[in-house]
């Protein structure tokens, strides 16, 4: 039994080692395996992939560098659709540290597909204020952003001379790290019944649920497995898809970690 | 006056703005966005105000040589070479985040994105030694939510399919075997063969269960995120709006002071 009990007691560093190696192995041999997408990833595309050429999707960036593993890859791959589909992008973000990310995403993607700015993608940038921000679009986005993040006025922007509220929006696209999400339901949704796409990592992902369900948001992309989803749906493989491998290991071998703490844990319960 | 004219101030504006949400039209329609636009203001000046309060506290913790007083300096050295930075970065090519920039080039890509990405990863070692050390199956609702994370867990990952069942195989013949060492120690012959008849019964129910979740691991993931984990959320959700309402209705009526202080 104190072998058993040893389970119990089993040293820090050993399981961050174990963890780290985990981790490494399959991204230094590369092992992908198949997926099947999960239903709320599969409504997010669906619902992107059936506008016509030429609607205008929102997408905001309300997550920092602390999160960009999971949410990155979601952008990226949001991205990719809505330009191989010719939708027009306006971004805008809730946190100013996560700016960066969200312009150096579409200038990548843009570049790809060969897109011009103000024509078919304009950067907004942050404003404070978040829940007052998002009402103020839904009157005049001009009473919040009277100039993009580069101080060009908006209505010198092509793509932007017919958008004003919501109403010109064909879906927002939220990308969360935090509760922003939240505000844009109540604030976007309930107020301006403006579609809304969430997407975030998996620690927030599951506030969103109830969203789902009562129709408040047409999809959900949460954590790495829905950038993987997303990125699969889209055809293609990239940062998140080859992440799915790692993530599966580490969560088996925090289930075994698990089973083994509560096998010495009865052990010494027994004993004692 | 110093307490009458804030409370003051907060039962005006709280009030138009209920007001305001309830009948969009003149006069109160145009209150709401003059509201807004104050609020957008007085938030950017918050972000001042927070820099700082952030700069004085950790000043004073320089000057008075506290507890940890290098970190507080390293703090006010790397706010002062970003903030020059990004100005430098800005002055010459226009825009601190402009595809030339070298801020966003080097100090943004290089520094901060992969020390805040390393600050956050670290919480993969500690969640994993904690869940190890702290998932511990000592009453019926703790097992319960044990279970249902690892089945989420495992069904929500590529693979979580073909290893349910092994993982379920090996808590069944765990519960089996302390059953039956229980069981042999037992007197009461009652008591003795219950505990044997439960070991019996949980490796027999190893092979069913164990094809249960070779087949439906993803599916009672999904189940367990869109019923239980759902109802509860909602529960918390109408909690948490009933408590925010009742809340901000004892701060409107200058019930709720706290923010004074």
């Amino acid at each position: 039994m104190k072998y058993i009990e040893k389970l119990a007691r089993i040293d820090r560093r050993i399981i961050y080692l174990i963890l780290f190696l985990t981790v490494l192995l399959p991204y230094l041999f590369k092992i992908s395996l198949p997926m099947k997408p999960l239903p709320e990833v599969v409504q997010a595309y669906k619902e992107i992939d059936k506008l016509p050429a030429g609607s205008v999707v929102m997408i905001s960036i309300d997550y920092d560098a602390a999160s960009m593993p999971e949410v990155q890859p979601m952008l990226y791959a949001i991205l990719r659709h809505c330009f191989s589909k010719d939708l027009k992008i306006i971004m805008l973000g809730h946190w100013p540290l996560g700016i960066p990310l969200g312009i150096a995403a579409l200038e990548d993607v843009a570049k790809e597909y060969g897109k011009k700015y103000g024509e078919d993608y304009v950067f907004l940038g942050f404003r404070p204020g978040v829940a007052a921000v998002m009402i103020n679009i839904g009157k005049e986005i001009r009473s919040v952003f009277r100039e993009d993040y580069w101080g060009t006025p908006l209505d010198s922007l092509p793509m932007m001379r017919n958008v004003h509220t919501y109403d010109d929006i064909a879906i927002l696209v939220g990308l969360e790290a935090g509760a922003t999400g939240d505000y844009w339901v109540q604030y976007a949704q309930a107020r301006y019944n403006q579609k809304i796409i969430l997407g975030g990592t998996a620690v927030v992902a599951p506030d969103w649920y109830p969203y789902l369900q009562s129709n408040q948001i047409v999809g959900l992309i949460g954590g790495l497995r829905g950038a993987a989803d997303y990125e699969n749906l889209v055809h293609n493989k990239a940062l998140a898809y080859y992440g799915m491998t790692p993530q599966a290991a580490v969560h088996i071998l925090i289930v075994i970690f698990i089973i083994l703490g509560n096998i010495g844990y009865l052990a010494l319960r027994r004993r004692k | 006056m110093k307490r009458e004219v804030p409370i003051a101030i907060t039962f005006i504006s709280g009030v138009l703005l209920v007001i305001a949400f309830f009948i969009p039209h003149e006069p109160f329609g145009s209150l709401e966005q003059r509201f807004n636009d104050w609020y957008i203001i007085v938030s950017g000046f918050a972000l001042i105000l927070g820099i700082d309060s952030l700069l004085l506290h950790h000043w004073n913790k320089v000057s008075r040589r506290s507890k940890d007083w290098f970190h507080s300096l390293s703090l006010i050295i790397a706010f002062f070479v970003t903030l020059i930075w990004g100005f430098y970065s800005g002055i010459k090519t226009g825009h601190f985040l402009s595809a030339q920039s070298t801020f966003r080039q080097y100090f943004y890509m290089y520094v901060f994105v992969p020390l805040q990405a390393t600050m956050f990863s670290l919480l993969a070692f500690f969640i994993a030694s904690a869940a190890y050390r702290a998932f511990r199956a000592d009453r019926f609702e703790a097992a319960l939510l044990l279970f249902s994370a690892g089945i989420v867990m495992l069904g929500r990952v590529p693979l979580g399919n073909s290893v349910a069942p092994y993982m379920v195989a090996l808590v069944f013949l765990i519960f089996a075997f302390l059953l039956y060492t229980d069981g042999r120690k037992e007197v009461d012959p009652m008591r003795k063969y219950l505990k044997i008849g439960g070991a019996v019964v949980s490796l027999l129910l190893i092979y069913p269960v164990g094809w249960f979740f070779l087949h439906y691991t993803a599916q009672t993931a999904g189940w367990i995120m869109n019923i239980p984990q759902l109802a509860a959320k909602r529960g918390i959700f109408v909690g948490i709006a009933l408590g925010g309402i009742a809340m901000s209705l004892r701060i409107i009526l200058g019930i709720e002071k706290t923010y004074l202080r």
